[in-house]
């Protein structure tokens, strides 16, 4: 591929992740942090297309430039969002890399499932030790498993949509 | 042209999936119980007993066809008479935990454990 064309897909994906996640934050949660995080979609087709560093980047500039965006940067929510982010690249990439019988389904909740639980061991290390996160903990892995579900199947309907247009491209 | 790093994604479910789906489905076993602090009686759908599990205390309630002898002891509670035929809840044995309960359809007697909602999620 150009390296036109792919700093092009690479600006789309980052900017699609970056306005869902915004958007995103604007539904009411019924448990704090409990949501569907769509944004993960496009930083999974992005690892999937161009590989880790790309989706390193979409992953930080998801974060970065949607706290930005939500007045929220340098809070502890951007903190959570970050480190989650870069956890849950890490493992879907090491999922695609090494998961010969993990498709795109078993990839993304994999993603939502450490984003979560990143997300309340920080919060439990660093700011409530005493609080019962961890006694939560379930709850939000289940939430994880339908919300990762979810934007996997997501993922592959737009998978298998794209993989025709950006080879033509 | 260039070559997609995608090659043999195209199935929407494979193996691991489920291997993974099950694993994280396992964590419902692991789904926090919370402790009861009340417990609530009620026959026959009208009259209804609210009690402490703090205080131990043994009570005959009179339902539809007989006495149910409820026993509160160490936060726990338990049947241990009953007038129904099957006994099915003198065989529940004892309950201590947010929303256990024991029902007893002949005497028309329902024994349910309140308790407090999940706190430290409310911030």
């Amino acid at each position: 591929m150009e390296l036109q064309s792919k700093i092009a897909y690479i600006s789309v994906f980052t900017a699609a992740s970056i306005s869902i996640f915004v958007v995103e934050s604007y539904i009411p949660q019924p448990i704090p942090g409990i949501r569907l995080g769509l944004a993960n979609i496009f930083i999974l087709l992005t690892i999937i297309y161009f590989g880790f560093k790309e989706g390193f980047l979409v992953g930080i500039l998801k974060s970065f430039m949607g706290s930005l965006l939500l007045g929220r940067l340098l809070s502890p929510s951007f903190l959570f969002s970050i480190s989650g982010t870069i956890m849950s690249v890490i493992i879907m990439w090491l999922a695609i890399k090494f998961g010969k019988h993990i498709s795109l389904l078993g990839i993304s909740i994999i993603g939502a499932e450490i984003h979560t639980i990143t997300q309340i061991l920080l919060a439990t290390i660093l700011f409530f030790p005493e609080a019962s996160f961890i006694y939560l903990l379930p709850i939000y892995v289940l939430s994880a498993l339908v919300a990762g579900s979810i934007t996997g199947t997501i993922s592959y309907l737009l998978f298998t949509k794209l993989e025709r247009k950006i080879e033509i491209a | 042209m260039f070559q997609l790093r995608s090659s043999g994604r195209y199935r929407p479910i494979k193996i691991g999936d489920i291997a993974i789906i099950i694993f994280f489905l396992s964590s419902l076993f692991f789904l926090p119980k919370v402790p009861g602090e009340k417990v609530e009686i009620r026959v026959d759908n009208s009259k209804e007993f609210i009690y402490p599990l703090s205080k131990d205390r043994t009570l005959d309630i009179k339902g539809a066809i007989g006495t149910t002898r409820i026993v509160i002891k160490d936060g726990r509670v338990k049947v241990t008479k009953a007038p129904c035929p099957l006994k099915l809840c003198k065989k529940v044995g004892w309950i201590s935990k947010k929303g256990e309960q024991i029902i007893c359809i002949p005497n028309k007697v329902y024994i349910r454990i309140e308790g407090e909602e999940y706190d430290g999620v409310t911030e």
